[in-house]
């Protein structure tokens, strides 16, 4: 069974064919790179693999569910977004503690997430409080607090300093799970994948192995340089 | 019981920055002084029933459907989602943190309305029960309503255009059973108490079944 496969899926929003006949798979362990220009439909990609969007054609397959149709198989999954998924107004604490019962994880790892990730000693301040590198270091640990076998990075490095993003990268390469990890640093997908796939209209232009010089072909199939 | 995390999450979150709550109980002091001042004592009596029901209805209108807005303005909703939990136990958990705030909210501003009125009640109890129904069919409606509009940049204005239509058999059985019970005359109130209640009843299931459509995509 793939972790993740995606079938001829057609996405609609209105009028607008945000993608159209997507295909592509991810085995278990592996990690891919979804590549693209702004509006290629990466965003809608990684939101149809979480079961945040249902697609208007074809089929979304997470460990071999449904994953808009299926709760359970969310479970299996970590989501790494532009937005945090935290709530201001509650404690660095206080937020792991909630997603923890909504996930039904064990209290004990949102105390060994925070210390993994250094953030115990502001564990009772108000997430408001935090700069944005905090903020994302604790949307990272809400994402593993369930201990997911697919981790989706949506741009996560956006925001963080250079020694954040070196951080979260080291994290990435430790974790062992599959991955899907949506950049726009070609660095990072050198470095961190074995597939990717690149996006351009909502269409697929390439899919297949990390291999040669990723800004080349990024440029050869897409016709945009990589920012 | 993830519905019960969920509304004890949004009751943690109203406790520390009391935004929602502070506004509702301002908002219904100062519409019941206004009915004070303006309405002579001797024609308050009879619709008495009624402005308290305004006031209430003001009051839910403003506060009850940002237990969903709140998600949207603070981009936690995909985090609901992705949970692996059914969208009943969020559309539950809203109810139950919305019946929280409505509880507060009545226990504060009835005797208050009734005093700045100098009102009496043959049968307080049975009047507090009726109320609370009736109340708690409203906070049913505008939840399971509210979804339907967050995504709409009208939401504010659109949600009460929604839940008056909706909302009124409940509005004028409750004022019923509120008339009957500050007369002393209670014999016929299990007529607009059980509409209520069937009304409520009707409306949850109706959202159950419809709320995952809604909230999916």
């Amino acid at each position: 069974m793939k972790a993740v496969e995606l079938e001829n899926v057609v996405k609609r929003f209105g009028r607008f064919k945000a993608l159209d006949g997507v295909s592509f798979s991810v085995e278990k362990g592996e990690s891919l790179a979804l590549l693209g220009p702004n509006g290629a439909g990466k965003t809608t990609v990684v939101k149809l693999i979480g079961g945040l969007l249902k697609p208007t054609q074809g089929v979304v397959r997470v460990f071999g569910e449904v994953p808009w149709k299926n709760y359970e198989v969310r479970r299996k999954i970590g989501l790494v977004s532009h937005n945090t998924f935290l709530y201001d107004d509650l404690t660095a604490y206080e937020n792991l503690r909630f997603y923890s019962k909504l996930y039904d994880a064990d209290e004990g790892r949102a105390k060994e997430l925070l210390e993994a990730f250094g953030l115990w000693e502001r564990r009772h301040d108000l997430v408001r409080n935090f700069s944005r590198g905090m903020k994302q270091r604790l949307s990272i640990a809400r994402a593993l607090l369930h201990d997911p076998p697919l981790l989706i990075l949506d741009e996560p490095t956006t925001g963080l300093d250079i020694e954040g993003q070196r951080d979260l990268m080291e994290l990435v390469k430790g974790l062992r799970k599959t991955v899907i990890f949506t950049t726009h640093n070609v660095r990072e997908v050198e470095e961190l994948c074995e597939k990717m796939v690149v996006l351009r209209n909502g269409r697929v232009v390439y899919f297949g192995e990390v291999e040669g010089n990723v800004e080349k072909l990024y440029l050869s199939v897409t016709g945009n340089e990589v920012r | 019981m993830k519905f019960v995390e969920i509304a004890k999450k949004d009751l943690t979150i109203e406790f520390r920055t009391k935004g929602t709550l502070n506004l509702m109980i301002l908002f219904a002091l100062i519409t019941s002084m206004m009915f004070s001042v303006t309405i002579p004592m001797s024609f308050a009596e009879r619709i008495a029933p009624s402005l308290l029901w305004l006031v209430f209805l003001f009051v839910g209108m403003l506060g009850y459907g940002r237990a969903f807005l709140r998600e949207v303005e603070t981009e936690t909703l995909d985090g609901l989602k992705m949970a692996p939990i059914s969208p009943v136990s969020v559309l539950l958990g809203k109810v139950t943190y919305n019946v929280a705030l409505m509880l507060l909210i009545e226990v504060i501003i009835t005797p208050i309305f009734f005093g700045l009125f100098n009102l009496s009640v043959a049968k307080p109890l049975l009047m507090v029960g009726s109320m609370t129904l009736g109340n708690l069919s409203f906070v049913v409606v505008v939840s399971s309503l509210s979804i339907l509009v967050i995504k709409s940049k009208m939401r504010e204005m659109l949600l009460p255009v929604l839940i008056f239509p909706v909302v009124f058999p409940v509005i004028t059985s409750t004022i019923v059973a509120v008339r009957m019970c500050m007369n002393g005359n209670v014999s016929g109130i299990l007529s607009p108490l059980s509409l209520i209640s069937g009304f409520t009843v009707l409306i949850l299931l109706v959202a159950c079944i419809t709320f995952e459509h809604a909230f999916t995509d």
